[in-house]
């Protein structure tokens, strides 16, 4: 059986690949300025955080009433793995304020972007 | 480089660019953990040489990541072993997997030389090398 639970998932997933390519870009205009991050940047992060934790509970609630991904240790390996990259991008920025935080910033979100789009994958490609 | 010891040393651990460097193979740890953890738990005795590297490769990340963030004497010789068995590992397994696909049938993170990963993990030990050349104690002594 196709799992088709998951668009409302997947348009969270399109949201958070889009918002982590936009904050790496950011970042990515700070760092070549020689700027650390900045706060706004962190409540960005923090938008892109808790959109993760959303999808987290919008997989939780799919699981739950019976829609099993094709691959859930994986599904979920990737899901609860991107949760911690930001916040670790986050605690450097707030360590170090050179440019290098910028560049920690656009691995971060670039990262999670990959993940995301693995996470896609799985869903979709099964 | 007649007296090491009377060169004081008042870099930050892994200093500027360095830094990113261990931000890198941070996420590649953390990354390659959570796929062999996934790989272990799922289905184990299916492909154990593939797995068996999955789980190397996570070691070696998260040693490279804690010799580059310590950057201390002794942890610099541990970095530069776990980057040289990295850029070993690399080459060969990407090598085998192209030549010899049937030694694996499940992905790890080396198979086609870090393909599924952007290449990143080819391109990452040389990147590991040239940081731990560059930032050589007896180097910066004799600037």
């Amino acid at each position: 059986m196709r799992w088709d639970y998951p668009s409302r998932v997947l348009v969270v997933t399109w949201c958070i690949i889009g918002a982590c390519l936009l904050l790496a870009g950011w970042a990515g205009v700070r760092a070549l300025r020689d700027k650390p991050v900045i706060f706004v940047q962190l409540v960005a992060a923090g938008v892109v955080e808790v959109a993760m934790i959303v999808q987290i509970v919008l997989a939780a609630i799919g699981t739950g009433s019976g829609e099993v991904a094709p691959d859930p240790l994986l599904l979920w390996g990737y899901l609860v793995t991107a949760l911690v990259l930001l916040p670790a991008a986050a605690w450097w920025a707030l360590l170090d304020r050179t440019r290098w935080s910028s560049v920690v910033l656009i691995v971060a979100a670039f990262a999670i972007a990959a993940m995301q789009l693995r996470i896609w994958q799985i869903w979709v490609l099964g | 480089m007649s007296d090491l010891s009377a060169v004081e040393d008042t870099r930050r651990p892994a200093y500027g660019a360095g830094r990113v460097l261990i931000v890198i193979y941070g996420v590649f740890a953390v990354s390659a953990t959570a796929r062999s953890g996934v790989q272990l738990i799922r289905d184990a005795g299916e492909a154990p040489l593939a797995y068996t590297l999955s789980a190397l490769a996570a070691v070696i990340y998260l040693v490279a990541t804690i010799a580059l963030a310590h950057n201390g004497r002794r942890w610099r010789k541990v970095g530069w072993v776990a980057v040289i068995i990295e850029a070993l590992g690399v080459l060969l397994v990407g090598a085998l997997s192209m030549t010899h696909p049937e030694l694996f049938p499940r992905e790890t993170v080396w198979s086609g030389f870090g393909a599924g990963y952007g290449y990143v993990p080819l391109v990452l030990p040389f990147l590991g090398l040239s940081w731990l050349w560059w930032s050589r104690p007896s180097r910066i002594a004799a600037a």
